[in-house]
């Protein structure tokens, strides 16, 4: 029994970082119909930005989350205006493979001014390996601020997205963006404030998921290609499926984790991909994900 | 009353153009069956390299150039073409055999995974396909008995007559031939077979198909063509061809583990058909010539080129981060300016040079059965 | 006349959702018919065809070709009925040549299949011949053979449209749907393609059924039309009977149609 919860506890904790990854994918998508492959490089490039803040620089945590966060923000905005506003309306393929060149563009940069070592402090959090104990399970702190900021950030996000003004205009424009732009709505903002939230959201996640254990590598940019099952899974649109698939993908990761030896016949380290095992599963039943909608096309 | 064409019928002989395509057919055939000769051993296996990855990414240029379905899976359909190869070899069967069977047997797995694929459009085929990359590695680490496990494992040499492809190569008449012209010669050999098989399949029934989906998949359906077979068709040929590249890949290597076949080679492959030019035949070489060519260009030349490290743990670049920025920048370049890629570009250039010729044949009916 | 209809529905009703799209329609198309479509902005004649090119599936009702039932054939089986269907906003493929799009209506005449295509063998090859000089024929008929070679993406509307038609045209079918044919076009490209589908009807003696705005071109070539108002069908008769019909009148918010030369 300790043991389901301590997986169900991991699980939610994983859960709550993909979905934040998720969530910024979801933020692009829904403004630009395009899936940003860049997500992974974002959240590394803001875990390092965070890390060299605090442990390099000594400055207070919080501090350093703050200027990370920012500073992600900034360069989400940036790439967006400099190079996606170019290919405004080409193809989507050609978009995505824009965003997976970006990818590598930023993780080789990061290896190459960062250095392609482990930083052995993590991002510098001051939660560490401490950890809350009741009945046999082990709290640690880091997933606990996981799960709490977590809530948080989607609370706010959906109180913007339901009651500001551009929480409307991006609603807006994911519907249909020529007849937004016909309504005067600033849509190339609406597509820079989306990277921008993209970019901030990639670098909160990251700071959890190199939390614990403090080791932060080049590794790490490649967790998100574990959320994209949690983005296909709640349908690419949906904010409310991004939550759900980013907290289902972190369950089915850490119980098939924790139940490995149960069922060795899954192979070794089969967590790793049944995330993806079960993505292809829903989309054998719903093509366009749990709360996707087909895309309608006039004939 | 039709105007009388400008040149007199006097047969093809006559015509000055058929002798310059001829001269130029001579020419390249000379430095195509010369090149070995030419190059140095470094240069030599480059271009093996070269080579065989235009085959696989001909194949991905099947499948996503021309019928418009995004995969980022390709790496899976060449581990398991060369784990076929691997396993052949094993029970003593010859390459003959086993560099065709690999591509069948990768064929029928692009034909098993397909139908999966057949109701997913755009993005979350390409997010499912990565899937199968990943879900491939899991495959092949745990089926140590075909593939050696995660250490890997090597992969059995052609064998021809004397041409030995594992070691010290083959003498005829006096010129003797390393390891790397065997190579050379072979993927020479299954690189135009391909091409010619692809560029018949488009001019035909069933590749016109395959663009129309990629195209306007209604239209297609209305003018009766079957998507979902047309789809499949396409998977099972991409496939086929990625097979037959993982063999020849995998035994030029010598030694393949499970995490070769991973999510950066398939992106690899689509950097190659992009930079090349999606949907083209010659763009699967073209764009290999860049992809392929990059690490080892930058490898061996490392010392002449400003920001690179010259040794390790010196200033500058280190030179797996300076190959991956150039690919990255590549790709974005491409992108932006040229979406048709190196023939795009070159076609760019072709129309700028102003033809006389082509201003006076203009006004000229057009010969009903042109040749595409 | 003929006994049995090329194209007859029996109260045909589609609903998305709680929209209805249309309800009650029945009508009739005889072999070697023009029949037009004709009613104000979203009345349901796009949707209608959508339903008759199995698009769409009915909520209810029935549609047979030719006897058959239409409802439960897929999109591609309408080619090898003898169906060919034009869409509203152009169905050509951008990134092929004028020569491939209409080769693609014959795609279901040509019987080659990937293997035999890539190895170009002899029967590929001679099929491939046979079939180019129908498509030929077929850009011949709508006097567009010069811009074979073109590539679609380059070529002005009109000559789009045109293309789109001889691709119709090369499928051989018995019944062509045609939706909005002159739509968005000058007066000039309005009446060459008039001309083109009123040849086509009589030389080629195809029942045809096209959807239009154009009250001037289908007063040119209708033999028959049938009147949609919010989905429902208002009128069915020969175009001088539905011209002066009271009901159509008020659906066209009192205006009287014009028959301009």
């Amino acid at each position: 029994m300790t043991t389901f919860v301590q997986l169900l506890f991991n699980g939610a904790a994983l859960g709550c970082v993909y979905a934040l990854i998720a969530l910024g994918f979801t933020a692009i998508h829904r403004a630009s119909n395009v899936i940003n492959f860049a997500q992974g490089a974002f959240l590394l490039l803001g875990a390092y930005l965070v890390s060299t803040a605090a442990v390099d620089r000594n400055l207070p945590f919080l501090v350093a989350a703050v200027f990370g966060v920012a500073a992600m923000v900034v360069i989400g905005i940036v790439f967006q205006m400099l190079v996606l506003r170019r290919v405004q309306g080409q193809a989507v393929f050609t978009v995505v493979m824009i965003t997976i060149g970006l990818n590598i563009i930023i993780v080789a940069l990061v290896s190459a001014i960062f250095g392609s070592n482990e930083r052995t402090n993590g991002v510098g959090d001051p939660w560490g390996t401490s950890s809350l104990q009741a009945g046999g399970v082990v709290f640690l702190w880091v997933k606990i601020w996981a799960v709490i900021v977590t809530a948080a950030v989607l609370v706010g996000f959906f109180l913007f997205d339901r009651y500001s003004r551009y929480g409307l205009a991006t609603r807006a424009t994911a519907i249909d963006e020529e007849a937004a732009m016909a309504a005067g709505i600033p849509v190339r903002r609406v597509n820079a404030i989306a990277w921008g939230l993209a970019g901030g959201l990639a670098t909160i996640a990251g700071i959890f998921l190199s939390g614990a254990p403090s080791l932060l590598d080049l590794g790490i940019s490649n967790i998100a290609l574990i959320a994209f099952p949690a983005i296909i899974i709640g349908g690419l649109n949906s904010p409310i499926g991004a939550v759900v698939g980013g907290l289902v993908i972190g369950l089915v990761y850490e119980f098939f984790d924790g139940y490995s030896s149960n069922l060795p016949w899954l192979g070794h380290n089969f967590y790793a991909v049944a995330p993806y095992v079960v993505m292809i599963l829903v989309l054998l039943i719903k093509p366009y994900g749990l709360f996707g909608q087909r895309p309608v096309e006039r004939v | 009353m039709i105007a009388q064409a400008a040149r007199p019928t006097q047969g093809r002989l006559a015509d000055r153009r058929f002798w310059l395509r001829g001269a130029l057919v001579i020419v390249v055939l000379v430095v195509g069956l010369g090149l070995p000769f030419f190059l140095g051993a470094f240069w030599l296996s480059t271009t093996d390299f070269i080579l065989i990855a235009a085959i696989g990414a001909l194949g991905l240029n099947v499948l996503t150039g021309y019928t418009g379905q995004v995969s980022l899976g390709h790496a899976f359909f060449l581990g398991v073409g060369a784990y076929t190869a691997a396993f052949l070899g094993d029970h003593n069967v010859n390459a003959a055999i086993w560099i065709p069977a690999a591509g069948v047997v990768a064929g029928l797995v692009g034909l098993l995974v397909g139908p999966t694929a057949l109701r997913l459009r755009g993005l979350y085929l390409a997010i499912v396909t990565i899937g199968l990359v990943f879900l491939g590695t899991h495959l092949f680490v745990n089926l140590p008995a075909i593939t050696g496990g995660p250490a890997g494992r090597a992969i059995a040499q052609p064998q021809w007559g004397p041409a030995d492809f594992g070691g010290t190569g083959v003498t005829v008449l006096g010129i003797s031939i390393d390891r790397n012209g065997l190579y050379y010669y072979l993927a020479l050999l299954l690189l135009a077979l391909s091409m010619w098989f692809v560029h018949n399949l488009m001019r035909t029934r069933a590749g016109r198909a395959m663009q129309a989906v990629r195209d306007r998949e209604v239209a297609a359906a209305l003018v009766g063509v079957n998507l979902a077979r047309t789809k499949l068709a396409a998977f099972v040929v991409s496939s086929f061809l990625a097979g037959i590249c993982g063999a020849v890949y995998g035994a030029f290597l010598f030694h393949v583990e499970p995490g070769t076949w991973n999510l950066l080679l398939s992106i690899q492959f689509v950097a190659i058909i992009i930079v090349g030019g999606i949907g083209t035949v010659w763009g699967a070489l073209l764009g290999s010539v860049f992809i392929s060519g990059l690490p080892a260009i930058l490898n061996n030349y490392s010392d002449s080129i400003p920001f690179l490290q010259h040794s390790a743990g010196g200033g500058g670049l280190d030179v797996g981060d300076a190959t991956d920025l150039v690919y990255g920048i590549l790709i974005v370049l491409f992108l932006v300016a040229e979406p048709r890629g190196l023939i795009g570009l070159v076609a760019r250039i072709a129309r700028s040079i102003p033809q006389r010729r082509r201003i006076a044949t203009a006004s000229i009916a057009v010969s009903p059965v042109a040749e595409e | 006349m003929t006994s049995q209809p090329i194209l007859e529905t029996t109260d045909l009703k589609l609903c998305f959702g709680a929209v209805t799209a249309f309800e009650g329609i029945t009508l009739r198309v005889d072999e070697g018919e023009l029949l037009a479509v004709i009613g104000p902005n979203g009345a349901g004649k796009t949707s209608l065809f959508n339903v008759l090119s199995c698009i769409y599936r009915p909520t209810s009702g029935r549609v047979s070709l030719r006897g058959r039932d239409l409802t439960t054939m897929h999109v591609d089986d309408l080619a090898g009925a003898g169906v060919a269907r034009t869409l509203q906003n152009l169905g050509l493929f951008r990134n092929l040549s004028v020569l491939n799009n209409v080769m693609l209506g014959r795609h279901h005449l040509l019987r080659s299949g990937a293997l035999r295509g890539g190895l170009w063998y002899g029967f590929a090859r001679g099929e491939e011949r046979r079939h180019r000089a129908a498509a030929m024929e077929a850009l011949g008929f709508c006097g567009i053979e010069r811009y074979a070679g073109a590539y679609v993406a380059t070529l002005p509307y009109g000559i789009q449209k045109r293309v789109e038609l001889a691709r119709a045209l090369a499928m051989e079918p018995t019944l062509l749907l045609l939706d909005e044919p002159v739509a968005g076009m000058s007066t000039a490209e309005r009446d060459e393609i008039t001309a083109l589908v009123r040849r086509l009807h009589r030389e080629r003696g195809l029942s045809v059924v096209l959807v239009e705005h154009d009250m001037g071109m289908v007063m040119q070539v209708a033999q028959r039309v049938v009147v949609l108002d919010f989905g429902k069908l208002i009128a069915d008769g020969t175009p001088a009977a539905v011209q002066r019909d009271e009901r159509v009148i008020r659906a066209y918010l009192g205006e009287p149609l014009e028959a301009t030369a």
